[in-house]
């Protein structure tokens, strides 16, 4: 008795050369299709506005600045496969303790402990995702629990409203009279800086690999641990630039839990239209940062049109619906043809 | 002259799941300059050797050596620095990132993988992400990845299954140089055939334990065979005799399809099964087959044509209107079956979960009886009752054929019940299939390997770019004529040295 029948000869699979502009089309497509968004609100807005100019978008850049490092900082632990629900109380945590330390303190040693405040980012996102690995409890849960511990230390150290910062700090971030650029380069620092090297090299690429697949993560030789530390670390220190930027922006610190709610729920949204899948390994920052302008347009334009502000909520609500509905809805065709 | 010491070499590695002891003791010597195969029935323990070899798993006790030193690993990784790279039948590449960052993932040497990508003739756009290359070349580029780190022993796990025969000519040929230069490979296989002509020695695996090693030169296929089954190997082919009653010709016929045409590929098939039918379809990959067997399984609706059960259409919508009528769906891939968190019993009873008949409890002693004969019949191995994951594949694969025993249907389609699964499994599925026949069911049943359509088909149709070409009973369909057929072919275009071995009709076992 033989168990096999000869190897079928068969024919070779199609191969598909695709031109490089034809890959950066399908692999951008979502990043360009947010950039139209933005642009189409923009447009719509400077006709809304009389005499509409740098003042607009200064709002625009400054106001949305904690919001859009939340989103980066959510984006980075998305992109891992996992999710954060205390970016929030993380934000709110180190706006408290910036405000309470760098009341009265000069440039120099508010930057110095801007750094600091960094490097604590840093710390609390690499005790997120240490316990997240040892406990091995769903990160939904861990970073929800580890949510109240954050608030209830920003609660501690600022129990009212209250702390500083030094002026020329808060200009860093928030530029002077209607300059939208200094946020803007808030933005652009970090990303260059940090993320864009770190996305080449193998720990970046680690990170990927560990939502896009833990399994063959595992068995192409990356360590979950490591990556998933490295990335809650990188949030912790988006979030700690958030927390900065509140305090720059507010000029001082509070410890507010529906603020932190707020900023969570916000960022899980921009991730989300920015074309970050849930399920991990896909996207990137660019996407969250334009989401959450577009987020902040769609009000504001509801507003200058006369709408109650409230519909305005209601209209944010059915863009991201609908963004993602279609998004979804394309690939699938995609996949099918 | 002192003996070189063997490359490898495992002793007594153990590994238990629980409950489920899946390595008993576990020895294999590989030496420097050879090719080694390591076979074995589905559970026999391959898998859980081949994890333990590349590092992704821990054994519980044995010792493994490397060059004469003995080696622990705790990944991956250090598998790899210890000179072993393995290549798995479902690629450790990351879907989302391009080839080019899964080389940089695993530090590969981009100028060390061009000679070899150069070497396998893959010709492929690195920065093309992974998740939109075929499978198949995704296999051969994860070897050249394995070779590019020049490892001492190479590790195939079933690397050539449903590969295409001239991708797969291309991996025995760097085997083959690989052995050469006097490294090693350690190649995993279900066909025999590629075994015996490729391989220096084989060992295999039987419940856990190495039974038999020896050259492949002085064994045939049969002592394999006959180490993979134990004392099952006493049952042998079902002669074409002992199938029990052939369809009644002329009878009315239960499926009718008519001018189907759905999908991508299935540009207009008609055929019909009759009550106690078995009805084989054949095809190179890739002629419309899947998209016929999900049209008629409700999951893809057909762009015209029509599908009758007993003379009146069924809708295709979805499938819940297919199995209202009868007619379900073994699928290809077992994963997308089988509920691995659930157990053994909810796996089978599942059918019985969707009739709401009744809103009140699901009858308890009703399910238990119809699942145990099921269990029974399939001889289930219930050693691994509560999660359905922790079963072979051929367990599995049984799961997800009786769960249509206890749920009932009148037409069975299977696509390719038995890929992947071992020798004793293949032949149970094959006694049941006709098992089923003689109970007045019909099954439409694709396989892929041609040997199967004699063994367990009354009639054969062959498939070719999405239309029927051929159709024969199966008591005249051998290997040459479906072939034929399969490419197209008129009887005399095919010579019939490229047919492949012509000793592999079926004979006794000894």
């Amino acid at each position: 008795m033989t168990v096999t029948a000869p190897p079928v000869p068969q024919m070779p699979p199609p191969t598909q050369p695709r031109g490089r502009l034809q890959r950066f089309l399908r692999d951008e497509a979502w990043t360009g299709a947010l950039v139209l968004l933005f642009a189409g609100l923009l447009f719509w807005q400077s006709t809304q506005v009389r005499a509409w100019g740098s003042f607009e978008l200064q709002t625009l850049a400054t106001s949305t600045l904690p919001l859009v490092f939340i989103a980066l900082a959510q984006g980075v632990v998305v992109i891992a496969g996992g999710i954060d629900l205390s970016v929030g109380a993380q934000m709110v945590l180190f706006n408290c303790v910036a405000a309470s330390l760098m009341e009265g303190a000069g440039f120099g040693s508010s930057l110095a402990l801007a750094a600091l405040t960094l490097v604590l980012g840093a710390v609390v996102g690499v005790l997120t995702g240490w316990i997240i690995t040892v406990s091995g409890v769903p990160d939904i849960i861990v970073t929800l629990a580890t949510s109240f511990i954050w608030l209830g230390l920003a609660l501690w150290i600022m129990p009212q409203p209250g702390g500083g910062a030094n002026p020329s700090f808060q200009e860093m971030f928030v530029g002077s009279g209607t300059a939208y650029w200094p946020a803007l380069l808030c933005i652009a620092v970090p990303l260059l800086v940090v993320w864009v090297p770190l996305r080449r090299s193998r720990i970046g690429l680690s990170i990927y690999a560990l939502g896009s697949d833990p399994q063959a993560a595992f068995l192409a030789g990356v360590s979950a641990p490591r990556a998933r530390m490295t990335a809650y670390a990188l949030a912790g220190m988006f979030t700690a630039l958030a927390g900065l930027a509140t305090t720059a922006y507010t000029g001082g610190g509070q410890a507010s839990i529906a603020v932190a709610n707020t900023a969570t729920l916000g960022s899980v949204a921009a991730v989300v239209l920015g074309g970050i899948a849930l399920t991990g390994g896909v996207g990137g920052l660019i996407g969250p940062v334009l989401a959450v302008w577009c987020l902040f347009l769609i009000p504001a334009n509801l507003l200058s049109f006369g709408v109650d502000p409230s519909y305005g909520e209601v209209v944010r609500g059915v863009v991201i619906v609908l963004v993602v509905l279609s998004g979804s809805l394309l690939r699938r065709k995609w996949s099918k043809a | 002259m002192a003996q070189p010491p063997d490359l490898l070499e495992v002793r007594d590695v153990a590994k238990s799941y629980g409950a489920v002891r899946a390595l008993v003791s576990a020895d294999l010597t590989v030496s420097p300059g050879e090719i080694h195969a390591l076979l074995g029935a589905n559970g026999a323990g391959k898998s859980t050797l081949v994890k333990i070899l590349s590092g992704a798993l821990r054994p519980d006790s044995g010792t493994i050596a490397v060059a004469g030193r003995e080696v622990r690993f705790s990944s991956p990784v250090d598998a790899r620095r210890a000179g072993i790279a393995p290549v798995f039948q479902d690629p450790a590449l990351v879907p989302h990132l391009s080839v080019a960052d899964n080389f940089t993932l695993t530090g590969t040497d981009r100028a060390a993988v061009r000679p070899w990508l150069d070497r396998l003739e893959l010709d492929v756009d690195l920065a093309e992400r992974v998740n939109a290359l075929p499978l198949a070349l995704l296999r051969m580029l994860d070897l050249a990845r394995a070779l590019a780190h020049d490892p001492q022993l190479l590790l195939l796990d079933e690397m050539t299954a449903a590969l295409p025969s001239d991708y797969a000519d291309r991996v025995f040929a760097v085997m083959r140089e690989w052995r050469d230069r006097g490294r090693s490979v350690l190649f995993i296989s279900h066909r025999l055939t590629e075994v015996r002509e490729i391989c220096d020695r084989a060992t295999v695996l039987r419940d856990g334990r190495a039974v038999d090693t020896h050259r492949t030169a002085e064994g045939s296929e049969a002592r394999i065979v006959g180490a993979m089954l134990g004392e099952r190997a006493a049952r042998v082919d079902l002669p074409m005799a002992e199938r029990g009653p052939a369809a009644v010709p002329g009878a009315r016929p239960r499926l009718e399809v008519e001018e189907l045409v759905a999908g991508r590929r299935l540009k207009g098939v008609s055929l019909s099964v009759a009550p106690g039918e078995v009805l084989g379809v054949v095809s190179l990959e890739g002629q419309g087959e899947d998209d016929l067997f999900l049209a008629l399984a409700g999951d893809l609706r057909p762009k015209s044509g029509r599908v009758l059960v007993e003379g009146t259409p069924v809708r295709g919508r979805h499938p819940i209107q297919a199995i209202r009528r009868g007619i379900t769906l073994v699928p290809s891939d077992r994963q997308h079956a089988v509920l691995p968190q659930r157990s053994i019993r909810e796996n089978l009873a599942l059918p019985l979960y969707s009739s709401m008949r009744s809103w009140g409890w699901i009858s308890d002693r009703a399910e238990r009886r119809a699942v145990d004969k099921a269990v029974e019949e399939l001889e289930i191995d219930m050693r691994a009752a509560g999660q359905a994951k922790q079963l072979s594949g051929g367990n599995q694969q049984k799961l997800t054929i009786g769960r249509w025993l206890v749920g009932g249907y009148d037409v069975m389609l299977c696509f390719d019940p038995t890929r992947g699964i071992d020798v004793g499994t293949k032949h149970q599925i094959y006694r049941l299939l006709r098992q089923q026949a003689a109970e007045g069911r019909s099954v439409l049943m694709f396989t892929s390997e041609l040997r199967e359509v004699r063994i367990v088909c009354d009639r054969v149709v062959v498939l070719h770019d999405g239309r029927i070409v051929a159709e024969m009973p199966a008591a005249e369909a051998d290997e040459e004529r479906l072939l034929h057929a399969m490419h197209d072919l008129g009887p005399h275009d095919l010579g019939p040295h490229e047919l492949g071995p012509h000793d592999l009709e079926p004979r006794e076992a000894s």
